[in-house]
């Protein structure tokens, strides 16, 4: 292969340093940014959304990252589309950013009339032999996998989400995502380059000092711990806890309920891991007192003792519990703004004040999404700093954020930066 | 035998002999039914004993002696056209009426009227089954006639019969509309009285009719035809619901039963409900235009130099989707709306016909 010219972004990434941070230009240059963009939102499969984003013929929702703007919808045969927003005449975006209710998709501008596959069914003034044919709205290549919606801009998805659709599809089939309802939405934009927003969820170490609240039902230890350093009382705790797991997914998945860690971090297009975990105390749910937010489970779960199954993506996680889930999809807005957006998914006939409180579905991670936010902020300042010097993971800790880097560096060379 | 009975002489025609309206005018009374306690039914036959052939809906104009004035009066036939040997009229007693005390105090077996049928158009179409036949108070006689000749004939029927009267007491035929509707499959009875005074346990809803009873009563009303005869404000109001509800004004035909009324009501009537110019308001404009039933609104307002931001002009691209704020309309739209969004108040001009005086947030 010949070689080519380095881009301006090789010696960032030549510079990074193994078992270390990234240099600071990574997280807070805007060609970093516009490179980022390129690579991981539009080169990359990246879930954007949910089936039950859009549950009636007619429900639609727009989606921008970076200068693409999506249309999710579901159409008159309740399929699930995904649409470019850009129309073919002149380009004008069909629908604004937000959720949105259409019978046709009709650009405002010259009312070309689209209908909800696509097709071009009405150009006023274009003349009798103007071929309507091939002017649908462009498509977008996406699956819906076990209810969420992962989309891949670009003419050569990675094929290596096959093991992520088939881990995923099979795990969530009990919670019937796809028909669940979103009780809840909350978009939060933080104050940092999106690759900060990533790795602060991709350990722990933060928790027990930033998140009281997450922590009464999340167990920091399954996020590595380093044994020197834990009192022999502690160490006795962390064994227990540990042979409980063993114990615990030996039991689950001889009920049918795969759990074991499922990963797929490095030397791979599609970065991914799943794994359910235990849920401390009472056992049930991510919420204040680990009880159950809702009294009617998710899809057709039985048990309020199956865990969290939780699912991380470059740029999204996820917790799936008995009563409820909470989705989080992430999107880069610019360098320094990155946005959140947290869903809460309930049973679809689940009644709000009757089978759960909204304050008890969302309190802990409204909280917790806050805390990061905080967190996310700091970390952002700090690599603007002249003084920053990328410092060296926990290799207890911190070694998934070790896994993130270097899959990062290893992809966007991939894309021959 | 009960004596009291006078004894009517009526002579055997030939079986095929009818009743010709141009040569016939004499009817003899054959039997005297107290219904309520202010309702009866005349049952009058010819005295040549002739037959009489009516469509199910008409009506006779009685031409009457009283105390040596003449008055005319219709009234509709409330038994079934398959009984044509004889046929009845129901009158209500109506507080200070001449004619009707007068038929009450006076008309006995065996007398003698003049009158000149059978007459009127409020008859069933010959298309579309599904029926919501709707009376009030002595207005349910020729819906009654409909009915009873639906019965005998054991047609196929989907019919909705919907009664008003003051209180049960006032009920005309209930016992026969009971035992009706437990023989005839695809019929189903409301009976609503405005209150439930002087009955012990009225089983059912009390009150006057409105847009929420009559759309969990007959939810499919929208594909029904409706015939509605009655007194004027309930006609009124029943003309207005029926309206709200999406009864197109082709589907919706009324008698008159105000006893005033001689001469054949019910065409101005629906003619009135076809024709008929609206005012269409546009809230924001702070205009008013005039729009008749068998226009658009989008084209009349275009005309009139409303504008409304509008492009295809037949129900595809939903451009001149707007909210309706009061008024119904007849909508035929492509795709370019959804039934939600029908459901949530909103409407294409283009593509929509006013069926009542509108108000549009333009």
């Amino acid at each position: 292969m010949l070689n080519k010219l380095p881009s301006s972004i090789s010696a960032l990434l030549d510079a990074r340093a193994d078992g270390h941070s990234q240099p600071a230009g990574l997280y807070t240059r805007e060609d970093v940014f516009e490179a980022d963009i390129d690579v991981f939102f539009h080169k990359h499969w990246i879930c954007v959304g949910l089936d039950c984003d859009v549950p009636e013929p007619g429900d639609a929702t727009v989606i921008d990252i970076g200068k693409t703007s999506l249309i999710l919808l579901r159409d008159d045969d309740g399929e699930l589309r995904v649409l470019h927003n850009v129309c073919r005449h002149r380009g004008s975006r069909l629908l604004d950013p937000g959720k949105t209710i259409v019978s046709k998709l009709v650009c405002p501008y010259h009312t070309w009339t689209y209908e909800l596959t696509g097709e071009l069914s009405y150009a006023p003034h274009m003349g009798k032999d103007f071929d309507k044919d091939c002017r649908g709205l462009k498509r977008v290549t996406f699956k819906s996998i076990g209810g969420l919606i992962y989309v891949c801009l670009s003419d050569n998805p990675p094929e290596d989400i096959a093991l992520l659709e088939r881990t995923m599809v099979e795990r969530l089939a009990p919670y019937d995502i796809r028909n669940a309802k979103i009780a809840h939405q909350v978009d939060v934009i933080e104050e940092g380059n999106w690759k900060l927003t990533m790795e602060n969820n991709r350990e722990c170490y933060h928790c027990s000092a930033n998140h009281p609240e997450l922590c009464v039902s999340f167990v920091d230890l399954d996020f590595g711990f380093d044994p020197e350093t834990l009192s022999p009382e502690d160490r006795e705790q962390a064994e227990e806890h540990f042979r409980l797991y063993q114990e615990r997914t030996r039991a689950w998945e001889a009920d049918g309920y795969p759990s074991a860690a499922v990963e797929q971090l490095v030397d791979c297009a599609t970065n991914f891991r799943t794994q359910r975990l235990i849920i401390a105390g009472a056992g049930e749910s991510q919420t204040h007192d680990a009880t159950a937010a809702s009294s009617k489970l998710l899809g057709r779960m039985t048990r309020k003792d199956l865990g969290d199954t939780h699912l991380w993506g470059h740029n999204s996680w996820n917790h799936f519990m008995g009563d409820h889930a909470v989705v989080a999809v992430v999107i880069p807005l610019s360098a320094g703004k990155t946005l959140v957006r947290t869903k809460w998914l309930v049973h679809e006939e689940a009644v709000e004040g009757i089978d759960y409180g909204l304050d008890k579905l969302t309190d802990v991670w409204n909280a917790t999404t806050d805390q990061d936010a905080d967190l996310v902020a700091r970390s952002h300042a700090g690599t603007l700093d002249p003084a920053y010097q990328p410092g060296p993971y926990s290799r207890f800790s911190e070694t998934n954020l070790d896994k993130f880097a270097t899959w990062y560096i290893d992809r966007m060379r991939a894309h021959g930066y | 035998m009960d004596t009291r009975s006078p004894q009517v002489s009526i002579k055997k025609a030939a079986p095929a002999a009818l009743w010709n309206p141009e040569e016939d005018d004499t009817l003899v009374c054959l039997d005297v039914q107290q219904e309520t306690h202010d309702v009866k039914t005349f049952t009058f036959a010819s005295p040549e004993g002739k037959r009489f052939a009516f469509k199910a809906g008409q009506y006779f104009l009685f031409d009457l002696d009283h105390n040596g004035e003449a008055e005319s009066r219709c009234y509709s036939i409330s038994s079934s056209p398959h009984r044509t040997n004889a046929f009845s009229v129901t009158v209500k007693r109506v507080p200070g009426g001449k004619i009707s005390n007068w038929l009450h105090d006076t008309l006995v077996v065996g007398a003698s009227v003049k009158a000149n049928g059978p007459l009127g158009h409020f008859v069933r179409s010959e298309t579309g089954r599904k029926l919501l036949l709707l009376s009030g108070g002595s207005g349910i006689t020729p819906v009654m006639s409909i009915l009873r000749e639906i019965a005998d004939s054991c047609e196929p029927a989907n019919v909705v019969f919907m009664h008003g009267a003051r209180r049960p007491q006032d009920l005309i035929f209930r016992d026969e509309l009971a035992c009706i509707a437990r023989r005839l499959k695809g019929l189903r009875l409301h009976l609503l009285p405005e209150t439930v005074a002087g009955e012990a346990s009225w089983p059912g809803l009390s009150g006057r009719i409105s847009a929420e009873y009559m759309r969990l009563a007959v939810p499919d009303i929208a594909e029904r035809t409706v015939m509605c005869c009655g007194p004027a404000p309930f006609m009124a109001a029943a003309r207005r619901i029926a309206g709200e509800l999406g009864v197109p004004a082709s589907n919706y035909v009324e008698e008159s039963f105000d006893a005033a009324v001689i001469d054949e009501p019910e065409i101005p009537a629906v003619k009135e409900a076809v024709i008929k110019v609206f005012q269409v308001s546009f809230s924001k404009q702070a205009r008013s235009i005039e729009v008749s039933g068998d226009q658009s609104v989008l084209s009349c307002a275009k005309k009139a130099g409303v504008r409304i931001p509008s492009s295809c002009a037949n129900g595809v691209c939903g451009t001149c989707k707007s909210k309706l704020i009061s008024g119904t309309v007849d909508m035929n739209h492509n795709g370019g709306i959804r039934q939600r969004e029908i459901d949530a108040g909103l409407f294409l001009p283009c593509c929509s016909k006013p069926l009542s005086d509108l108000i549009i947030e333009r």
